[in-house]
């Protein structure tokens, strides 16, 4: 179902002003990032200022929650927006105490920044005042150190003596006494856990009474990994990496898009055409992988309907290769605009994609018979993995499985980016808010993409032929100036995925934030299963589609 | 009509007997035996083709793909290296387990599939009638081996000291209860028709003709008879043996591979075996009490030994558990309780009284 | 119940249409793009010894050691731990070092991996494609049977 273009001007915007005088005396000083006015605050009015934002001025996103070290200060940074309207967005800039860096936690406010606060202070150090469990998250517990912090050393070996490395499996074997639950650890190598996602779950009988999600298998530091690359080349492999699942140009476009704000860099149009076709290609075959092994954790071991969502993917990803090279590992796009124009001859090209679009409806068309009309999955999924739509907020979850809980929240649209607002197009909506909602969601997302898709090539097929400008001219080194701060994000297969960079004036991002979708959607799976069997469990995070090398970075 | 023929034969055992000379007590002692021994091994060839290969074949058709062909002829052989492969693999058995049960289970579960097959009616090759033993109360019998399986799975489950197994052997009993007595009541319409337990009588009641459309006349079989209980019969099998959409207690994504995780090697492929001969067991039942055991579909057809076509009738069944496999999710342990009892119940309860008064009124 | 069938009958139709849509490898090597990112070909006759390519790799797969008058001694280069961006072909002023298409590799050691100059020269092209002249089609210096002998030294 697609719903109205949203009116502009239902959504009330504040000037920066406006905003500061709605915090009164909470500010303590003002800062302007790229994207956003920044208010400086006391770290233990964090609470208050959240929430005024949130109820008077409609600031209801907490999209991101930024830590970083300076030599003078810890600092946390909330980058709110607004789900109506996401373009509307603000900074609350805490800066904690060097030697003692504590902060109040925005738990209370948002729920979401539970998990971002714990990696905030997993990895940089900041101590969350009020937080309910103030533990790291990525990192095993026994790390010594906080890897982004100023004083880390990294060649420090991280010894763990025998006591303290105590053995996470060992205790549940000793029930307390005369519990009725049972303590279960789902993963981290379980055939539904699709990667290295350790669920621990505490089971009444077939039931879950609490599940908690043990995250970092994976965790590479992603992070520090872009903040020791170039900005004008070697950050551009990395994002491949976060959501490896055939997402690629959508996560390279978040760097590109954060990069290009940065620098000021314009992207010609011929390019931001070929982006956003590329981009739509991918987010095809990320759906159509999700489809799959939803149907995998629903229907059991390898099931048919997982192969023919491979065999879609596959050709989605040849398409993807004759464009880019690489069949995962894209690295096609480079700051103001893709490294290879179409390849030739260029109308073999279009007619291969034209013959998968065209044959995409009659395999939607299977889908749904196999899927969607089956009763039996319809009995397993709707109603299911309940996620009502003011809980989906605020654990700051987004992409399809915002849009599956009728949450109209698309960044493609409602903070227009490359070429979507010339394209013809809708946003799903589903309010459903069970595993069946978000699974239509995806299916249709693919039609929608396919649009998109055939709308680009009509245009690249007509475009004259000395105006294809891939590029734009971008210096070799790029240098943005000392202390500009920028968060940009684009809309991920998974979500709305943000970059935040801090320059220190070199040509390396002094502070490299992502804001991963999958980590986000991930926190809200306590609300889904509490209370549900563990097969609707199995199933609520096959319908969240996480990826672990997103949530881990 | 062939049927017909076969319950005048003498049985497997006794022919053997007569083959060797003996007679009497020794002679019924190593007739059984041998007879049994073939049978078994009938069994665990079909086991053999099917686990490794046709499997791997049947779901690589629907998911279109190639599967094994490089070793012989479609790949056949590889059932060879498949067997050397999983029966050299170490048997790891984990702290904790509580030995002679968790030893014990897989060596019941085909066991007891196995022992179902003494008193099924498998049709004639030549002139040798393949059917162990024939007691009056045979269907009875069958039903009695087939549910030893599940104290099979729940020694696995819980002797296993690892919760997904419990889990999985927790399930294995519930499902089996639930859909149990559906079965069993479904069974029983068929016996009203039939007026008896015993397995060669309820095949020969098939053997005549329903009625005669244009020269093709339709056997009595009691899938044409009564198609109601046929499908009541087919959904409570396919829960009875844990195939798809029931197949619960294994789940692989939920509760990895229910109560067999911890077993490997040849623990594993004794599990495995069992699963499959129980499929088989599950066609055999099948085909007995409403595919005519083993009579041709038409006249016409019956210069084809009846052997062949109960082996045709199992592997149907057997084909019928893959494509249900490929199509259809798995449903959730209360909701499949629900079904059974709510439902399956209920519905069979309901063929049982239909027929009685149908049979009782008309016949 | 309809919509039981329906799944039943689509995957048989598909178990009877008989089509397959995985290939046999080794026997059927699969197309790859003229763009496909491969194992690198280095060739010591065209390097200047920039070292742009060993600068811009991201995760220092490139060594290269020189001499005290600047002079290339040796190439060395990880393949297993590159992570096939191809930034250092885009960046190589004279096109010394590129990627062929070949992925297929193997080595019983992570150490055999490190390719140097002599082994990165023998990388054999996949199937005979040359990818730069496929991928530029105007530079024609490329063009040849890749066989380390004739054209590609
Ligand atoms: S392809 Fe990338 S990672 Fe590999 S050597 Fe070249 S620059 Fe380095
Ligand atoms: S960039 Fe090219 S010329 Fe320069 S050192 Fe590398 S291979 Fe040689």
């Amino acid at each position: 179902m697609s719903l109205e273009e949203p009116l502009p001007d239902t959504v009330q915007e504040q000037s920066a002003d406006d905003l500061e005088a709605l915090l009164g005396d909470l500010v303590i000083g003002r800062e302007e990032h790229i994207n956003a006015p920044g208010f400086v605050i006391r770290p233990d009015t964090v609470q208050e200022s959240l929430r005024r934002l949130r109820d008077d001025a409609g600031f209801d996103h907490l999209s991101c929650v930024t830590a970083q070290e300076y030599e003078d200060r810890f600092e946390s940074i909330y980058h709110l927006k607004k789900f109506d309207d996401p373009t509307q967005e603000v900074s609350v800039v805490v800066p904690a105490d060097k030697e003692n860096p504590v902060s109040q936690s925005a738990d209370a406010v948002f729920r979401t920044a539970d998990w971002h606060e714990r990696e905030a202070y997993d990895l940089v150090g900041i101590q969350y005042e009020d937080h309910p469990d103030l533990r790291r998250i990525l990192l095993p517990d026994t790390w010594q150190g906080h890897p982004l912090s100023m004083d880390y050393d990294q060649d420090q070996p991280q010894i763990v003596a025998l006591r303290e490395h105590a053995n996470p499996l060992q205790e549940d074997h000793r029930s307390e006494t005369d519990s009725d639950t049972m303590f279960l650890n789902i993963g981290p190598h379980h055939p539904a856990t699709h990667g290295v996602l350790h669920v621990k779950a505490t089971l009444e009988g077939e039931q879950i009474a609490d599940v908690e999600s043990d995250l970092g298998y994976l965790h590479r530091c992603e992070e520090q990994l872009c903040q020791n690359s170039t900005y004008r080349h070697q950050i551009m492999p990395y994002p491949d990496r976060w959501d490896y699942i055939s997402a690629g140009l959508l996560n390279e476009w978040a760097y590109a898009r954060a990069a290009e704000d940065l620098n000021d860099i314009e992207v010609p149009e011929y390019a931001q055409i070929i982006r956003t076709m590329g981009a739509e290609l991918c987010r095809m075959a990320a759906h159509f992988l999700a489809l799959g092994t939803f149907a995998l954790d629903v229907y059991g071991d390898f099931t048919a309907i997982f192969m023919y969502a491979i065999r879609d993917r596959e050709e989605v990803q040849n398409i993807l290769e004759d464009l880019t090279g690489q069949r995962l590992m894209f690295n096609y796009f480079r700051l103001g605009g893709v490294v290879w124009d179409l390849p030739e001859p260029r109308d073999e090209f279009f007619e291969n994609i034209r013959d998968y679009l065209d044959e995409l409806p009659e395999h939607l068309e299977e889908y749904h018979d196999l899927v969607t009309g089956n009763e039996i999955l319809q009995l397993r999924t709707i109603g299911t993995g309940v996620l009502p739509p003011e809980v989906a907020k605020s654990y700051g979850a987004t992409g399809p499985v915002a849009r599956g809980s009728g949450i109209d929240y698309d960044l493609r649209r409602d903070d227009p980016y490359g070429y979507y607002d010339e394209l013809d197009w809708d946003v799903i909506v589903e309010d459903g808010c069970d595993n069946y909602s978000r699974l239509l969601v995806r299916m249709q997302e693919v039609e929608q993409s396919a649009r998109i898709v055939e709308q680009c090539i009509d245009l690249l097929e007509d475009w004259p032929e000395d105006e294809r400008n891939i590029q734009s001219n971008v210096p070799r080194t790029l240098r943005p100036d000392d202390d500009t701060e920028i968060y940009r994000a684009v809309e991920g297969a998974k979500g709305e995925l943000g970059i935040y960079i801090r320059a220190d004036g070199t040509d390396k991002p002094g502070r490299f934030k992502i804001r991963s979708p999958c980590f986000s959607n991930l926190q809200t799976l306590p609300e889904m299963s509490n209370g549900e069997y563990v097969p609707d469990m199995i199933a609520a995070l096959g319908s969240l589609d996480i990826v672990l090398g997103e949530v881990d970075r | 009509m062939g049927a017909l023929a076969l319950q005048t034969e003498q049985l497997l055992p006794e022919q053997i007997a007569e083959l060797l000379g003996l007679s009497g007590v020794p002679g019924e002692i190593v007739g059984g035996l041998i007879g049994a021994f073939l049978i078994a091994n009938i069994m665990l060839t079909m086991t053999a083709i099917a686990g490794p290969w046709a499997k791997r074949k049947i779901t690589a058709a629907f998911t279109d793909r190639i599967a094994v062909n490089r070793i012989g002829p479609f790949g056949l052989l590889i059932i060879i290296p498949d067997a050397v492969r999983l029966l050299s693999k170490e048997l790891i058995v984990p702290e904790g387990v509580d030995r002679p049960s968790w030893d014990l289970a897989p060596i019941i579960l085909p066991a007891s599939a196995l022992l179902g097959f003494a008193v099924i009616p498998m049709g004639d090759l030549g002139p040798v009638n393949i059917h162990l033993a024939d007691p009056e109360a045979g269907l009875a019998i069958v039903f009695a081996f087939a549910s030893i399986a599940s104290v099979a799975l729940v020694m696995a489950g819980y002797a296993s000291n690892n919760k997904y197994s419990l889990m999985g052997g927790l399930r294995a009993v519930a499902q089996n209860i639930a859909y149990e007595i559906p079965l069993i009541i479904t069974a029983l319409s068929v016996v009203i028709f039939a007026g008896t337990l015993q397995m060669s009588e309820i095949v020969a009641a098939q053997g005549t003709a329903l009625f005669t459309i244009a020269g093709v006349s339709i056997p009595a079989w009691y899938a044409f008879v009564n198609p109601f209980a046929f499908v009541l019969f087919l959904v409570a099998n396919m829960a009875e043996i844990g195939r798809n959409p029931f197949d619960i207690p294994e789940a692989p994504t939920e509760i990895v591979a229910g109560y067999q995780t911890e077993y490997s090697s040849v623990y594993f492929v004794l599990f495995y075996l069992g699963e499959f001969i129980h499929i088989f067991l599950g066609g055999a039942i099948m085909a007995v009490v409403f595919l005519g055991g083993a009579a041709a579909p038409i006249p016409a057809l019956e210069f084809i030994p009846g052997f062949v076509w109960f082996v045709i009738k199992i592997w149907a069944f057997f084909l019928f558990t893959q494509w249900c496999r490929s199509a259809l999710p798995r449903v959730r342990i209360d909701q499949l309780i629900e079904i059974g009892w709510k439902g399956m119940l209920v519905l069979s309860f309901a063929n049982l009284v239909l027929t009685a008064i149908i049979v009782g009124v008309i016949i | 119940m309809i919509g039981l069938l329906k799944s039943m009958a689509t995957t048989m139709k598909h178990a009877l249409d008989g089509k397959t849509f995985t290939v046999e490898y080794p026997e059927t090597a699969p197309e790859v793009s003229p763009r496909f990112r491969g194992v690198h070909k280095f060739s010591q006759e065209r390097c200047i010894w920039c070292r742009q390519c060993e600068n811009v790799c991201p995760n220092d797969t490139i060594q290269i050691v020189q001499d005290d008058m600047r002079n290339g001694e040796q190439y060395n280069l990880h393949i297993g731990q590159c992570i096939y961006c191809r930034l250092c072909e885009e960046v190589c002023p004279v096109d010394a070092i590129l990627l062929t298409q070949n992925f297929e590799f193997t080595a019983d050691t992570k150490n055999e991996f490190v390719y140097n100059k002599e082994q990165l020269k023998n990388v054999p092209w996949y199937k005979g494609i040359d990818p730069l002249n496929s991928r530029n089609p105007d530079r024609s210096a490329w063009v040849g049977e890749g066989d380390g002998e004739i054209d590609y030294q």
